[in-house]
This record gives C-alpha cells, sequence and structure tokens, in this order.
C-alpha cells in the first residue's frame, strides 16, 4: 500500500500540481460524445455536431433560452416573409460588423454561398433544404452585401424554413476561407471535418477523435465569451462520468443514470438541470385492415390500458415528461391535453364493444437497446404487463434496432415501441411525418390513411402567421390524439449535473448550449 | 568447415521456415476477411438504416446503398473489397466516410501504449510472485500469491476498474482519473500517437510524467488477468524444475540457492512462460475493449465497438485484420525466440 501511495505520489508531484491551463477560464465537458463524425455546419446532423457547431458558427435567425417558438435576431437583424402569389419572398437584412474568426466582415455572398454549399454538398441534412424549404441553386441572392433574399415555392413553409436556419445547417462560413480550403471540388468538406470557419463565439482548435474537442474564444466574435475555452472530454462511460465530476476533473457531466442524478441531486456541491428533449417515446399500431388495431376503440383501449404515470415514476424515476400529443413541449403547437387517464375497466369495455371482449394476441416490437434512461426490454415488458390486464397478450420480440426500422417501414409490424425526433426544430417535423400518410412516414408505416388529419398538417405547415398555425395544430392534436395509431408514452428529460461553481448553462429542446454565456466560479 | 557448414544449413532451415510460416500468416489474414465478411452477412441488420437512422428517406437509403456498394450481391462486394485491400485500400468507414487507415492511424498507437504498460504490469507482479508461491510451495506466501492470482483471473475487468477508479482516484485522489492525460494539460502536438512519446518530442516533461501516471491504473486493471495468469504460470514452470535431478546436482556440488535459483531454475522455467507470453500481449492488444471503454481511452477497442454496434462493416473488417497480423506476428515471433532460447527445438 505504501508502495502504490509513494507511486502516486511521486507521479502527481512530477506531474505538477498546476497544469498548463487556468481552471477558471477553461470549462472541462465530460460526456459521450462519439456520435461527433464532422464539425461541418452543412455536414452534421448528429447530436454533438449540433453542440459543436452551435457554438463555432452563427445562423440568421436563432432561438434563445429554451424557447423554440420565438424567432430571434441572429447574423440578421431583421427578416420578411412575402406571399408574391407564386411562392415566398423572405429578405433578411444582415447587421453590419459581424466578423469570422479571420476578422473578414460576414456579408451577403458568405450566407448565400453557406446555403449553395449546403445544396451541393448532399450531406445527411441537405433534404431539410431541398425537400422541406424547397431551395434550389440560385434560390438564395445577395441583394447588396448586408442584404439576402430567399425565394420559397408555394409548397414550401416560410415558418418551417425559418425555423430550420436555427439548425446547424444554417450556419454561416467564410466563403473565401473555405474557398482556399477546397479540394477537388469538395466545398471545403474535408478541411472543415476539424476545422472552423465562422463568427461565432468560439473556434474550433483541436479534436482529438474519442479523446477532446477544444473550443477556444473567437477573439472577432461580435459575442464575446466568457470562459477562454470549452473543452468536451470523452467519457463514454456513466461511471467514468460520475467519477470524473466527484474528483473535479470535469465540471459538467453530460450521461449518468437516474439513480446518479438522484445521488447528485442532494450533492450541495453539484446542481442537476434538467431540459426537455424533443424526442417522443410513443408506441405504434398497425391500423392496416385485417390488423387487430384497425379497430379505433382497440388503439383507444391501449391508451387507456397504459399507466403512463408508473412508467414516468417509477421505471423512468421522474425523468420524462407527461405527454399524449404528437408536438413535444417546447415547439410551436404544443398541446399539453392528457386526455387518457389510466382506466383498466374502460379499457376492457372498449375492447368489448369492438368485439374483442377476450382481447387477443400480437407481436410487440422493440430493439436491442436503451429507450432513453432503461433497457427497451424493461420498458416493452411494462407495457406488456398493463395491457396483460385488460386480456391483450403482447409477445416481445426484441431485435436489432436497424430491423426494427426495416420492419416498421415496410408497415409489416402489429404493434412497436420506438422513438421520434423531429427533423428540425418545428412543428411540421411531427405534425406531416405523423399525420401524412403520403408523406410515407410515421402515419404510413401505420397504415392510417386519414385525409383530414394530413390536409390540417398540410394547412399548418403553409401558414405563415405564428398565432393562427398554433390554432390549426391545436385541432390537428386532438383528431391524432383521439383517432390515431399511436399510444404516446412520454417526452424524455435531458439531465445534466453541474458543478455549483458553473454558471450560466442553458439547454434547449434541440439539445443546443450556448457556451458564451457558461462562466466558472474559482 | 564443418561449423560453416552447420550454420549456413542453420540458416537455410530458418529461411524455409521463415517463408513457410509467412505463407501461413497471409493464409490467416485471408481466413480472417473471409470470416468477417461472411458474418456480416449473414447478421440481420442494415447497415444504412444503422447509419442514417428512422428519419432516414428512401432515396438517401438507396443512395447510400450505391454510394457503399451495399446494393450488390454479396460476393461482388466481397471481391470488390479483397480487390481494393490487395491494393492497400482498407476503404471508407461506413459511420464516418473517412478512409479507415487514417482511423487505424489515430487509434492503434494508444493501444498498444496501454497494452505495453498493462504487459509490464503483469511481467512485473506476476513473475516475482510466481517464483515467491513456487520458493515457499504450501507456505502462507504461497498461498497468498494462489489466492491474489485466483481473485486477478476472476475480477471481472468492469469492475475492476470502477473499483480502482473510486477508491484511487475519487476517494484518495492519488492516481488521475480516466483519460490520457489532465483535462487541463496542453496536449502535445501529435507525431506519433503515443502520448509518452509525443509529450518527450514536445520538450514538455511535465505532461510525459502526466502521461506516465495517467498510464498506471488502466494497466494495472488490463494488466491484472495477465499477471495472474503468469503468476500461476511462473509458479507451476519453477516447481518442475526444482524438482529436476540437476537441480539437486546443482544443490549437492555446492552451489548457493540463489544461484541455483538464478542460473539454473529460472532459465529453465522461463520457456513454458516464454510460450504464454506471446498469447498474453496478443491478447491484450485486441482484448482491451473494456479497460478503454471505462478509461476513456482513445483506443482501437473503443472503436471497434462503436463501429460493430453501427455495423460499419469496412471498419471492423480492419480492425480484425489488424488483430489478425498482430496475433500472427508476435505468434511468428515467439516461435523464433523459443528456438533461439532453448537449443534443443529445430524450425521445420
Amino acid at each position: 500500500m505504501q508502495l502504490v501511495k509513494w507511486l502516486g505520489v511521486s507521479l502527481a508531484l512530477g506531474a505538477g500540481l498546476a497544469m498548463a491551463q487556468d481552471r477558471t477560464s477553461t470549462l472541462i465537458y465530460g460526456g459521450d460524445w462519439t456520435d461527433l463524425i464532422t464539425a461541418d455546419p452543412g455536414v452534421s446532423y448528429e447530436f454533438t455536431g449540433g453542440l459543436v457547431t452551435d457554438n463555432l458558427y452563427e445562423t440568421l435567425v436563432k432561438f434563445e433560452g429554451t424557447d423554440l417558438s420565438t424567432l430571434k435576431p441572429g447574423l440578421a437583424e431583421k427578416w420578411d416573409v412575402k406571399n408574391t402569389g407564386q411562392g415566398w419572398l423572405v429578405t433578411f437584412n444582415l447587421r453590419k460588423g459581424s466578423k469570422f474568426s479571420t476578422g473578414r466582415e460576414v456579408t451577403a455572398k458568405d450566407v448565400v454561398y453557406s446555403i449553395e454549399r449546403v445544396l451541393a454538398i448532399k450531406g445527411p441534412s441537405s433534404f431539410l433544404y431541398t425537400d422541406v424549404a424547397n431551395l434550389k441553386p440560385g434560390s438564395a441572392k445577395a441583394l447588396d452585401p448586408y442584404t439576402v433574399q430567399v425565394a420559397l415555392p408555394k409548397t414550401a413553409s416560410p415558418q418551417a424554413f425559418l425555423n430550420l436556419l436555427t439548425f446547424n445547417i444554417g450556419g454561416v462560413v467564410d466563403s473565401e476561407e473555405v474557398k482556399a480550403h477546397e479540394q477537388n471540388g469538395d466545398w471545403g468538406k474535408a478541411w472543415l471535418t476539424d476545422h472552423s470557419a465562422g463568427s461565432g463565439p468560439f473556434v474550433l482548435n483541436r479534436w482529438d477523435r474519442n479523446s477532446q474537442v477544444v473550443l477556444t474564444a473567437n477573439p472577432n466574435a461580435r459575442l464575446q465569451p466568457k470562459l477562454k475555452q470549452v473543452i468536451l472530454r470523452y467519457l463514454p462511460e456513466p461511471q467514468a462520468q460520475r467519477v470524473a465530476l466527484e474528483s473535479g476533473e470535469i465540471d459538467i457531466a453530460e450521461n449518468l443514470t437516474p439513480e446518479m442524478l438522484k445521488a447528485f441531486g442532494s450533492n450541495p456541491k453539484f446542481k442537476v438541470y434538467k431540459s426537455d428533449n424533443l424526442r417522443l417515446r410513443y408506441i405504434g399500431m398497425n391500423a392496416k385492415e385485417g390488423s387487430p388495431f384497425a379497430n379505433p376503440k382497440v388503439r383507444e383501449a391501449v391508451r387507456y390500458a397504459i399507466n403512463q404515470d408508473d412508467i414516468i415514476n417509477n421505471l423512468l424515476l421522474g425523468n420524462a415528461t407527461k405527454i399524449q400529443t404528437i408536438i413535444p413541449k417546447g415547439l410551436l403547437g404544443y398541446n399539453s391535453a392528457t386526455y387518457y387517464t389510466y382506466n383498466p375497466a374502460r379499457a376492457k369495455q372498449l375492447l368489448a364493444e369492438a368485439g374483442v371482449p377476450n382481447g387477443f394476441e400480437f407481436e410487440l416490437l422493440t430493439a436491442t437497446a436503451t429507450c432513453d434512461f432503461v433497457p427497451c426490454a424493461d420498458l416493452a415488458a411494462k407495457i406488456q404487463s398493463d395491457l396483460a390486464k385488460v386480456g391483450l397478450k403482447a409477445n416481445i420480440k426484441q431485435i436489432q434496432n436497424s430491423e426494427v426500422l426495416k420492419i416498421y417501414r415496410a408497415q409489416q409490424a402489429q404493434m412497436v415501441l420506438v422513438a421520434w425526433s423531429p427533423d428540425f426544430p418545428d412543428p411540421d417535423g411531427n405534425a406531416t411525418p405523423m399525420s401524412d400518410y403520403n408523406a410515407k412516414s410515421l402515419a404510413y408505416r401505420n397504415v392510417w390513411n386519414n385525409p383530414t388529419a394530413a390536409k390540417l398538417a398540410q394547412q399548418a405547415a403553409l401558414e405563415p402567421t405564428p398565432a393562427k398555425r398554433a390554432a390549426l395544430y391545436k385541432i390537428l392534436t386532438e383528431l391524432v390524439l383521439k383517432e390515431g395509431p399511436y399510444a404516446i408514452l412520454y417526452q424524455p428529460a435531458q439531465n445534466t449535473v453541474l458543478s455549483v461553481k458553473v454558471e450560466g448553462y442553458v439547454r434547449n429542446g434541440q439539445n443546443q448550449v450556448r457556451f458564451e454565456n457558461l462562466s466558472k466560479q474559482p | 568447415m564443418a561449423t560453416g557448414y552447420r550454420l549456413s544449413l542453420w540458416v537455410i532451415d530458418m529461411f524455409a521456415y521463415l517463408i513457410r510460416r509467412l505463407f501461413f500468416v497471409v493464409f490467416v489474414v485471408w481466413g480472417v476477411t473471409f470470416a468477417t465478411f461472411f458474418i456480416s452477412q449473414v447478421v440481420p441488420a442494415d447497415p444504412a438504416l444503422a447509419a442514417l437512422g428512422d428519419n432516414a428517406r428512401e432515396d438517401q437509403i438507396k443512395e447510400f446503398r450505391e454510394r457503399n456498394g451495399l446494393d450488390k450481391p454479396a460476393y461482388v462486394q466481397y471481391a470488390v473489397y479483397m480487390n481494393k485491400l490487395l491494393h492497400g485500400d482498407l476503404g471508407q468507414s461506413l459511420r464516418t466516410s473517412r478512409p479507415v487507415i487514417d482511423d487505424l492511424r489515430e487509434f492503434f498507437p494508444a493501444t498498444i501504449e496501454l497494452s505495453l504498460a498493462a504487459f509490464f504490469v503483469a511481467l512485473l507482479i506476476g513473475v516475482p510472485f510466481g517464483v515467491i508461491a513456487a520458493l515457499n510451495q504450501n507456505r502462507p506466501p504461497d498461498v497468498i500469491v494462489r489466492i491474489l492470482a485466483l481473485l486477478g483471473g476472476a475480477t471481472p475487468v468492469f469492475f475492476l476498474g470502477i473499483l480502482l477508479l473510486q477508491v484511487f482516484h475519487a476517494q484518495l485522489g492519488w492516481f488521475p482519473g480516466p483519460g490520457r492525460l489532465d483535462p487541463y494539460a496542453l496536449t502535445p502536438p501529435r507525431v506519433t500517437g503515443f502520448m509518452t512519446i509525443d509529450t518527450l518530442l514536445a520538450h514538455d516533461p511535465r505532461t510525459f510524467w502526466d502521461s506516465l501516471y495517467h498510464l498506471v491504473l488502466p494497466a494495472v486493471v488490463l494488466g491484472s488477468a495477465s499477471a495472474a495468469l503468469l503468476a500461476r504460470m511462473t509458479r507451476g514452470a519453477m516447481l518442475e524444475v526444482l524438482s529436476q535431478d540437476y537441480i539437486r546436482t546443482a544443490r549437492a556440488k555446492g552451489a548457493s540457492n540463489s544461484a541455483v535459483i538464478l542460473h539454473h531454475a529460472a532459465k529453465n522455467a522461463a520457456l513454458p512462460v516464454l510460450t504464454v507470453l506471446g498469447g498474453l500481449l496478443g491478447g491484450l492488444l485486441s482484448g482491451a475493449v473494456l479497460t478503454e471503454t471505462i478509461f476513456s481511452w482513445p483506443g482501437i477497442g473503443r472503436y471497434v465497438t462503436t463501429s460493430a454496434s453501427s455495423l460499419d462493416f469496412p471498419a471492423v473488417m480492419g480492425v480484425t485484420l489488424l488483430a489478425g497480423l498482430v496475433y500472427a506476428t508476435i505468434n511468428l515471433a515467439v516461435d523464433l525466440l523459443y528456438a533461439y532460447i532453448d537449443p534443443r527445438i529445430k524450425y521445420g
């Protein structure tokens, strides 16, 4: 033991107590960042990619705080949407004096270049521009150095377009810098994978894959950060995160288990930050003719039979929000109605009315993965036991996630336990996939073809006025709630544990954290 | 004259042996590619859906399959892969779109560094403990070593890792937490990928010590099972040798105890131990998955787990090929070394 201590202490002295960086101006953020594959805002479509690029690049418009329904000025100080009859014209007025990390001013040509770049690269997120906003090369024009005009066809939703600009895809790159690093006509894609050329509060200093991402304050940024450096330290294992947080090696931990959260919650040296994720965990029921769930009364019975409160409080230890409608909390159109209260008797009655008083047997498909905080198998078992109480016998089939998706997408599943996150922070990211059969997404997979719902979704998507849009979504969400093929289970919380020394941490449902607001007390 | 003749015969023998063995290595590597490919084909999973996820549109999936050749029949995919491999191209990762060779280059040095450290830990602990146990057969030191060896071999790496981190890092603060360097340390420019070497190249002795310091706990965790095995092997081999006639003869001739152990027993006992050493090093290099996960070590083990879970076939293939090569090379090296130490063994 003495030897171990001697070895440890002597090495510690060798390593030196004061390391090279100042501890109050550098923040260490621990998490599982394995999904980071690029820091290019035009390509990145993963969670960590978003977290990083949001702090390297500015967008024309953005959300502030946790509100994802009110757009705020970003690089554009003003914008307006005009209906031309043939389509929409969205005009952005850029603020003067915003500078890239290179010192060049952000101008309209950079904005146009950034949009053209996304269209040309055809990355995983390009469909947001091509399919959702219906943009084409040439849709965006620089009218003068500080004015950009984007033309959208009638079929595109101007509100959805503005909302998706807040996403990393909307990040504006320094066109001259990127052009200088272009290789074989790749629009600088290879270089931007691990370099940055933005006007955000930070620059990408270095990325040691599976080890750390070092972001350093951008001296030219309009939004000056309080910290000099933020380091994302890869700690894929929750136990390792817990230990590192306790010993002060990291200031924030991202992926702790519900049990650990509980323990940190009662420790005065730490604080737990809870935010809503835009993800919905739900059960999908195949409404195809001949399927046991074709009868809407059977689907209602399932919704009455599942004890949501029990799942949230006992299985997830409270780390989720109860929700029954299809637009997650945080977005415009969110409907807090909880129409179905746990009622097995009512469920049995509905099954009797549907002509299946003794229930039936079917397959419940789920992935061999973790569903938010618990193994999917545990969640499926809970659903199975709830449904058994009303006579519905679910046979759980647990297979690899991509196989679940394959069966589900081919309309071959009877009942699935899966999750959905919108592609971009706009209610249409859920409304159309979940209501419009012809969108070939969730309504299609569950063979639920309801023309009223589809029409409402389209109408709401194209409505330019937020208040009118919200009113349409209220009608739609209530319709899908009662007639749709889903039993929405919950919206998982996103929990982060911070040292009490850390201030200014705010995370929205899109998982954006503005590092420029973070500070650290000594 | 006679000696020269014998030497040249020996060289010819060894050369022929090497050629045979190298041919065998090629065969092993081909077998590895075939087995990995075959498994990837029978696993019921779709790499396109795994890479693109739930929200992917049909045209995106189609485009992904075409771009990565997944739309072609399996034998064509295999032929294309092997053709590229023969030209030294390991392909692109499906998950990161990065050349697999770049990923291997990035992650393998960290694994080698950790494995070598674990290997030394295993040697430093396993061999002396085995010798001590053998010299004190059935007495308390032997019993203690045997219990420790049993524990070391039976404790799951995951449990041991968390335990050591909790006790020696979080509670006592004697050793640093997960990772290769202190979070606040200035990471040296990447030259070799070996943190200990890169810190020295950057003339940063303080960070060099820090990198060594960070190696201790993961090396102990990774090396513990090997240390236990080595202790048992060494003990057994020593006991075997100590009961031989020539040891009794040496003692009868009046050789001191230490001379008997060092000159007569140890060298002969080293032979069986040496055979397991190679296998151990190979095992450490390819078996560091859990240790790398707990200690957030950016090595090949973590890379292959992430790749496998996203059905990234070219990446998994790259790692299995590398592991196959490492094993085959180490085995060859051990066999050559074995014959060098024991003149009774001939190449053939």
